[in-house]
């Protein structure tokens, strides 16, 4: 990649975010809100919440697939029906400050969006969006990129990506997006050194050493599939609540729900975020229903996450943020999960122990 | 800016208006539904039988059910109907049965794969559906009869829990009346009537007992999971190989179009990479339907 990497203080990176903001972009930031920190959409580059390590509550996946949104309207008029399409953006959204993980999760939503039928909701926020990310210098206890083929100076899904510095930030463009966000910019920012641009190893090689979980091997994904109806399920998994913040929280979950909401003269189809974990995700209209046991449902979530992976590259669809790990109010970490299944599957045989 | 001005909405529906009804059971119905607009009906290009369509009763929602008529092609078969039998059983088809000549309801699709009728040529054709599970083959079958002199035999063995819940009674007899088609109707023991003349017992039992050699013959069948799953241990004890057996997938979907996430089998997307499939491929699946 032969683009240019900018070395800038912190004040010159909150007048290039304000240009923006000025400009008429909608930049959704990190903000401090209820003592959480979660993306919004700032009005002033002095409200973004800068800091070298730390993620936010929730993933920025929602402001590309809403929690809740429309996908079309409806007016009942006699016996006929009329139907208006929802409205897509028409300005630029930056994505600002965005770790590493949630940028690789921003990818595997598009894996699932934009593959086969475009989902011309998502697609149209997505081409209106420009990422900027944010290089981690140090991990939370939860986080497990390295162990799922990422990094916390990963660069998939990023347009610019940011890297703290001990006395400023560098900046560098990786797409033509990027490039475009940059702008004029640059015109009173100073190239990047060798040794600035060194300290993206460094940085990798510190917070590499601080994640303590092991990898998470590729080929794990056939045992895990082998093991499809292996015993260890049923106990893994059994203190699942099946609450579901897991798939909420995470930034590369997709799954979601359609369903009218309607008065006697005017309504919507209105998707909504869903999850495998849920009970009725699965339950037919005949009463029958696949995942009847939680151990089922929780199965399924592992083994889409690790194993029946979607695309030709054959990505984990978790990119290890761990934010399922530190929010699971019943404890369950997914990545030791996923190691103590494969375990049990090597050691008892596919279908051992039942 | 309005997102028809950028892109078609794949979730956005056509309007049909229900043209005529059939009720097959208590609440079983097969409703037979026009395009409302004249330039949707004109753009249509049709569907391949297996094939299925999301329904919207507007203001209930959405609800996915098989099309149910023999393929429609725009050479000359007049505009489009677009058939589907479903039973009344949750909130979107207790609404859909409630509705009247006239009305209008939405409709999306054609979704999914289909039965591969053109692989079938020279072979025998049994259809077998348990309960509504005939809905789904309704128009592969209709599309076979009316292309029998490409086929060998058709059987169809269609079998109900009672003589009540059989659906398709009505037009059974039409069937039949194709050289080489044969229909054999069955309920389960204790679901006869007096004046019941068809045959009493369990779906794979009266299949065995026909005693159809696997030679040279396909075997597409639909139906509940527990009948499928005797139904398979019959078709093996029968010496039928795993692909000559099809049968179609029925989980639950949303969305219609891969993304919804809802009916995964494995990697396997049902409304995407089914629903038609068959036995050989769902025993490379893991048992999660």
């Amino acid at each position: 990649m032969n683009r240019t990497a900018w070395k800038i203080d912190e004040e010159k990176l909150r007048q290039w975010v304000q240009g923006l903001v000025d400009g008429g972009d909608s930049v959704v930031a990190p903000v401090e809100e209820d003592g959480l920190t979660l993306f919004r959409p700032i009005a002033a580059a002095e409200h973004a919440h800068l800091e070298p390590s730390g993620k936010t509550r929730w993933s920025p996946k929602e402001f590309l697939f809403p929690r809740s949104e429309a996908l079309y309207r409806y007016t009942l008029k006699g016996d006929s029906v009329e139907i208006r399409d929802p409205d897509v953006p028409e300005t630029r959204q930056v994505l600002f400050g965005v770790r590493c993980c949630d940028a690789a999760g921003l990818v595997r939503l598009d894996e699932i969006f934009l593959s086969g039928t475009k989902d011309p909701l998502y697609a149209a926020r997505r081409e209106a969006t420009t990422v900027v990310t944010s290089a981690c210098a140090a991990a939370d206890a939860e986080c497990f990129c390295t162990a799922v083929g990422g990094s916390p100076v990963a660069t998939e899904g990023s347009d610019v990506q940011l890297v703290p510095l001990a006395d400023g930030w560098m900046v560098r463009a990786l797409t033509d997006k990027g490039e475009d966000l940059v702008g004029e910019a640059p015109a009173t920012w100073s190239e990047a050194s060798a040794d600035d641009i060194g300290r993206i190893e460094a940085i990798e090689t510190t917070v590499t050493d601080q994640i303590a979980r092991s990898p998470i091997q590729k080929e794990w994904s056939r045992v895990l599939e082998d093991g499809f109806e292996n015993a260890s399920w049923d106990h893994l998994a059994q203190h699942c609540l099946g609450c579901s913040i897991c798939a909420y929280v995470c930034p590369s979950c997709s799954c979601f729900d359609m369903n009218h909401e309607a008065n006697a003269w005017c309504g919507e189809q209105c998707r909504s975020w869903d999850a495998c974990t849920f009970g009725l995700f699965t339950h037919h209209a005949s009463g029958h229903n696949p995942r009847e046991t939680r151990q089922q449902r929780y199965r399924q979530r592992v083994l889409h996450k690790f194993s029946f992976t979607e695309g030709e590259d054959q990505h984990f669809r978790c990119v290890g943020c761990g934010r399922c790990v530190a929010l699971c109010p019943a404890g369950l970490d997914i990545s030791e999960i996923v190691t103590a299944a494969v375990t049990a599957i090597q050691e008892e045989g596919a279908d051992g122990a039942r | 800016m309005e997102l028809a001005e950028i892109s078609p909405n794949p979730y956005h529906p056509s309007l049909m208006r229900i043209k005529g009804f059939t009720d097959e059971t208590a609440d079983v119905r097969t409703l037979r539904l026009e395009f409302a607009d004249e330039a949707e009906a004109g753009a249509f290009a049709g569907w391949q039988p297996g094939q299925f369509g999301q329904f919207t009763v507007f203001g209930a929602g959405e609800s996915v059910f098989a099309i149910a008529n023999k393929p429609w092609h725009s050479n000359g078969d007049g505009p489009p109907t677009v058939e589907c039998t479903f039973r009344a059983i949750g909130k979107v088809t207790t609404a859909l049965r409630a509705m009247s000549e006239g009305q209008t309801i939405g409709f999306r699709g054609p979704y999914g794969n289909h039965f591969p009728l053109d692989d079938w040529k020279g072979k025998g054709l049994v259809f077998i559906g348990g309960g509504i599970g005939m809905a789904a083959l309704r128009s592969a079958m209709l599309a076979a009869i009316e292309r029998k002199k490409e086929f060998g035999d058709i059987v169809i063995l269609n079998g109900a829990r009672s003589v009540a819940d059989m659906v398709y009674k009505e037009e059974m007899p039409a069937w039949q009346e194709t050289d080489g088609v044969s229909v054999v109707r069955t309920v389960d023991p204790g679901g006869e009537t007096s004046e019941w003349d068809g045959k009493i017992g369990l779906l794979p039992n009266v299949f065995e007992e026909l005693g159809l050699d696997p030679e040279n013959r396909i075997v597409i069948a639909c139906g509940p999971p527990v009948m499928l799953h005797y139904l398979f241990l019959s078709l093996g004890k029968t010496g039928y190989q795993p692909d000559q057996v099809v049968t179609t997938l029925e989980n639950k979907m949303k969305c219609g179009i891969g993304h919804c996430g809802r009916c995964y089998v494995g990697p396997f997307s049902v409304c995407r990479d089914g629903p038609v499939v068959t036995w050989a491929e769902l025993n490379e699946l893991p048992k999660d339907y």
